[in-house]
């Protein structure tokens, strides 16, 4: 048998190439995930060391008085250096940067001093800033710019001297500026931990409240947490190497099924010389081992080259990303090796069963022809039917009852009722879509949709290949996009302005009219109010709402007897409001309401307001933003206007973009890990198509003979391909849209009351249009090499 | 069925020949050879300077042992394959010179169909198998011939199978619906390769009438390619080739002269 075995590898051996490249697709991308996470460890665990290289203690104190202490009272022979950071408004001239800007500490010489310098000096004191290499970047920032930092009574101008890298991601900050810069926002600073250079007694002298650990089991800790940090997102990549999977699965034993369809011959003609079936069985298992081996060696080599050459572009281009050294750990190999090893001989395993049933005597009989349809037994639809039933049910029960387990369960068992019923299914589907193209696309068209129909099982896994991603992509997309949309109201509620000025002293008609001409803003409503004083809060801003025509959300207004005050503020249940003027005859006791919607000011109605003054003044302005205003320019635009009247800005906008982008970042991530799985289901595509064209030779020289141009027949396989691909993307996104709503109603319910179901049809419709693209690409070259042949040729051959 | 009258062949004034006139295919110098020397490829001399006159209006076979270029040289008539040499005319047409394209659109109009086996697409039904060649060439084909074709379905008598796939159908029903495809268009010359090959001798002896039927009654041109001498005896006129070059070129031969001149040639 060893002679058959190595003949039929070197004859067949071009029509195994798809489905080892699906094999090579999956275990590649289990090497990228090991080579990338490699890099990433050792590139994080490689400098979370450096900030305490030099300390002898580390101090975990969060106290602002007792951490300035300790870096402005260190005694002689003893240093602290402040491991945290503060967000505070940043502007380089007209360059306002983002909200989340960080501000942090660098040290004056050593020791303790752990950013690294690329370029320029270290500042040695006060008005000298360092910047983060990718923020000076991002901003085109160079040595001897000025920036101005905070605002209000901090607000200070510094002069860069130098460029940095950070050599961890986990002390990175945008800006590093000396203590005394830094000390004004020290009530602010977030501190992660102080390191101390001198004994532990000295600083529990200066920190009472310290928390004294031993430098290498606090660094120790640190990279334990980096790992399992990592560890965490390798399992996230992984179960997306697990999709292509089960996509690379499917579609081999397709590959597998069709190959042993066409050699039904040859392996009867063996059976008939006297093989017996288990020689059969073994030779053609070996077939697939041999497969396996080949190529998941391939995608080994291929995905640490990958590996590496992605490492090496990404260091490149975004180096504060600071990966290490890309290493793949001989486990991985042998895992990788592992996977391809069983994703091949699982899917060879029921297609080489069916095929050396064969009985020798239809080696005898003439063929019938290509036309054998295969016909899905009763037992596939009885279980289809179980499947789906019990499939549903299950998502009743995780709508009805929130239960996650059972949405999970249901989702599984229904698209495993979707694949075993898609002999069924998609043949319909495709003689839907095939009639209606028909009409439009003529004889071609007709071809193309009889051809897809041709063989219902391989039609079926074709499509369940591409189904995988599409329904997963889909089901992500909608549910997204649904809570986007929960989210937005949720955010109205909570974000009702999109940005707030509150002053301490009247705000004049000239800064008013210069927000309202702002490119950023679209309406402005100028609030009035007056100061008064607040038991245990001191001088506060309180304005009243009489126009709500910047307003989302009107539901968090207070009444006649409530006064909304910032969280931080509103500690008591009441309190009593006293005109800052001292007539204490117009104070006002009023219910508190504690909410971070309206800035840094008291809210009350217009005639509580009434009650406490007879001259109110203009004190805060409430923006509604231009359509596509810039949150940064935004508050720029406000800061600047309000600057002489003490105006402090709180911009929800910017809240709201932030939470936005997150959204749009994990979207984007997922559907293009999910993209890996759809590359792999094209490609099975163009080998169903590429090896139907091998089995048709004869079909499409008849049509090339009774007239059938080239060009038609490769519209026609076109057609076929598109065909194919379209109705597996309807229906993924049919089975994709049904399952995000049972998602939103089974996760996000639980969270928000009212969920609507938002399609994001742009979206979904990009879906479509890049599958039948793809599908397209995916008939190329089967395309052009069944139109390459010469009719009389193709009538030759058997 | 077969007491149908054919129906009356319509004269098409734009058809380069008119049926049962003169010359309806002619090859000069015919040659077509595999392989080449210059690749050190074995070379094989399938086809070597055939001259043929086919004449319109008359049933021609065409036989030859196997590898005597007899599916060659219908090959080359029909502009299914490019000779290396020589030039072929069919329909007034001379065929060198024409691109794929151009030679897919000839073939499409001018010339029909019937082969061995693979003669129908499997997952269209009859009617649409027989209506195919008239459907790539659009709509207006289809309905311009329609009451051609209907007539042509009642001869055959196959009406009551149209809405069949091809798996339905016996043998030599298939050939029928394969002949009244090839028929469908009113080509100038219906080529048929081993037409009854497959089918068993009540079958085969069906078909063959049927062809013999449409040469007499319609005027129709067929060159049929036949290794059996009870197909043979059908025909009007019989080419014998042999090692690529014709052998005897017999007009309206008898039986015994047919198998005189086949047994002569072994």
């Amino acid at each position: 048998m060893r002679t058959v075995l190595l003949a039929s590898l070197r004859t067949h051996t071009r029509r195994y190439v798809s489905a080892a490249l699906a094999v090579v697709i999956s275990v590649a991308f289990v090497v990228v995930t090991a080579a990338l996470s490699s890099a990433t460890r050792d590139g994080l665990t490689a400098g979370v060391g450096a900030p305490f290289a030099d300390a002898d203690v580390v101090l975990e104190v969060y106290d602002p008085e007792q951490v300035s202490r300790l870096v402005e009272q260190a005694p002689a022979g003893t240093a602290a250096s402040v491991l945290g950071w503060t967000q505070e408004p940043v502007r380089h001239g007209d360059d306002p940067f983002g909200r989340d800007t960080e501000i942090a500490q660098v040290v004056t010489g050593d020791p303790l001093r752990w950013q690294e310098l690329t370029e320029g000096t270290y500042p040695s004191g006060a008005g000298q800033a360092l910047v983060e290499a990718s923020t000076a970047r991002r901003h085109d920032l160079a040595v001897g710019d000025t920036l101005d930092l905070g605002a209000g009574d901090a607000a200070r101008q510094v002069v860069v001297t130098g460029i940095a890298d950070a050599p961890s991601p986990l002390v990175a900050a945008d800006v590093y500026v000396t203590w005394p810069d830094l000390a004004p926002f020290a009530d602010r600073l977030y501190v992660e931990s102080v390191a101390w250079v001198g004994d532990a007694a000295t600083a529990t002298r200066l920190a009472p409240d310290a928390e004294v650990h031993d430098r290498d089991a606090y660094v120790a800790d640190l990279q334990q947490e980096v790992n399992s940090g990592v560890d965490v997102i390798t399992m996230m990549l992984l179960l997306f190497a697990t999709i292509a999977g089960v996509v690379a699965v499917i579609v081999i034993a397709n590959t597998f099924a069709i190959l042993f369809a066409q050699r039904r011959h040859d392996l009867a003609l063996l059976r008939c010389v006297g093989a017996t079936r288990r020689q059969l069985l073994r030779s053609i298992r070996a077939e697939a081992l041999v497969l396996g081996i080949v190529a998941s060696a391939t995608g080994i080599v291929v995905g640490w080259l990958g590996g590496r050459g992605l490492v090496a572009v990404i260091s490149a281009r975004w180096p504060e990303s600071r990966l290490g050294e890309a290493t793949v750990a001989p486990a991985w190999m042998v895992g990788a090796l592992a996977v391809g090893l069983v994703v091949t001989l699982l899917a060879s395993w029921l297609p080489t069963r069916s095929a050396t049933r064969a009985d020798p005597l239809s080696a005898l009989r003439p063929d019938a022809g290509v036309d054998a349809r295969s016909t899905a037994g009763r037992l596939r639809l009885a279980l289809g039917a179980l499947l789906l039933v019990g499939g549903l049910g299950l998502l009743a029960v995780a709508v009805l009852g929130q239960v996650l387990p059972a949405m999970l369960a249901g989702g599984v068992a229904t698209f495993a009722a979707v694949l075993v019923l898609g002999p069924w299914l998609v043949p319909g589907l495709l003689s839907v879509v095939g009639r209606v193209a028909a009409a439009i696309g003529g004889a071609p068209a007709r071809l193309a949709a009889g051809n897809a129909g041709r063989h219902p099982k391989r039609t079926a896994t074709t499509a369940a290949s591409l189904l995988v991603g599409v329904t997963l992509t889909t089901a992500v997309l909608t549910g997204m996009a649904s809570s986007r949309g929960a989210l937005a109201t949720e955010m109205d509620e909570q974000h009702p302005v999109d940005a707030t000025a509150t002053a301490t002293t009247p705000i004049g008609d000239d800064a008013v009219a210069l927000v309202r001409d702002s490119d950023q803003v679209e309406r402005v409503s100028a609030l009035r109010g007056t100061t008064v004083t607040v038991p245990e809060l001191g001088e506060v801003t309180v304005v009243a709402v009489d126009d709500t025509s910047t307003l989302r959300d009107v539901t968090r207004l207070p009444t006649d007897d409530q006064v909304l005050l910032p969280l931080g503020l509103a500690g008591e249940l009441r309190t009593r409001l006293v005109p800052a003027d001292g007539a204490a005859d117009r104070a006002v006791d009023l219910e508190v309401v504690g909410t971070e919607a309206f800035g840094d000011v008291a809210l009350v109605t217009p005639r509580t307001l009434a009650r406490l003054t007879d001259a109110p003044e203009t004190r805060a302005l409430w923006v509604r933003a231009a359509d596509g205003a810039d949150p940064e320019l935004l508050e720029a635009d406000l800061q600047a206007a309000t600057q002489s009247a003490g105006g402090t800005v709180d911009n929800g906008l910017a809240n709201r973009a932030a939470v936005d982008q997150q959204l749009d970042v994990v979207t984007a991530a997922v559907v293009g890990l999910l993209g890996i799985a759809v590359v792999i289901a094209l490609v099975g595509i163009a080998n169903t198509l590429g090896l139907s064209v091998l089995e048709r030779g004869r079909e499409h020289a008849l049509l090339r003979a009774i007239g059938l141009t080239r060009r038609q027949l490769r519209a026609t396989l076109a057609m076929e391909s598109v065909l194919l691909s379209v109705v597996a993307t309807v229906l993924g996104t049919a089975i994709g849209v049904a399952f995000a709503w049972v998602g939103v109603e089974t996760m996000v319910k639980t969270a928000v009351d009212d969920v609507p179901l938002v399609l994001p049809l742009g979206q979904l419709g990009a879906v479509v249009a890049v599958s039948a693209v793809a599908g397209l690409l995916a008939c190329l070259l089967p395309a052009r090499r069944a139109a390459r042949v010469s009719p009389a040729a193709g009538l030759a051959t058997p | 069925m077969t007491s149908h009258p054919l129906p009356t062949m319509t004269t098409d004034p734009s058809r380069p020949a008119g049926p049962a006139t003169g010359v309806a295919a002619s090859a000069r110098g015919l040659a077509r050879t595999y392989g080449r020397a210059d690749r050190a490829e074995p070379v094989v001399h399938a086809l070597r300077g055939v001259d043929l006159d086919l004449p319109a209006g008359r049933l021609t076979a065409v036989m030859g042992p196997s590898g005597s270029g007899k599916s060659t040289l219908m090959h080359c008539l029909a502009g299914l394959d490019t000779p290396t040499g020589g030039s072929v005319t069919v329909a007034g047409r001379e065929l060198a010179g024409l691109d794929d394209t151009a030679l897919t659109l000839f073939r499409r109009e001018h010339l029909g169909f019937v082969f061995q086996a693979f003669n129908l697409l499997p997952m269209l039904t009859a009617e649409q198998n027989i209506l195919l060649p008239l459907e790539l060439s659009g709509r207006r084909a289809v309905a311009a011939a329609r009451g051609h074709v209907d007539a042509v379905v009642d001869v055959l008598g196959i009406r009551d199978r149209l809405g069949h796939r091809p798996s339905e159908l016996s043998g030599g029903q298939q050939q029928r619906v394969a002949i009244a495809r090839a028929l469908a268009a009113q080509p100038a010359i219906v080529f048929a390769d081993e037409p009854t090959g497959n089918l068993d001798s009540t079958a085969s002896a069906e078909v063959l009438g049927f062809l013999r039927r449409s040469v007499r009654e319609l005027g129709q041109t067929v060159v049929m390619v036949t290794h059996e001498v009870e197909a043979a005896a059908y025909a009007d006129d019989v080419v014998v080739l042999a090692d690529g070059s014709i052998r005897a070129h017999l007009v309206d031969p008898s039986r015994d002269q047919l198998v005189e001149t086949l047994a002569g040639r072994r």
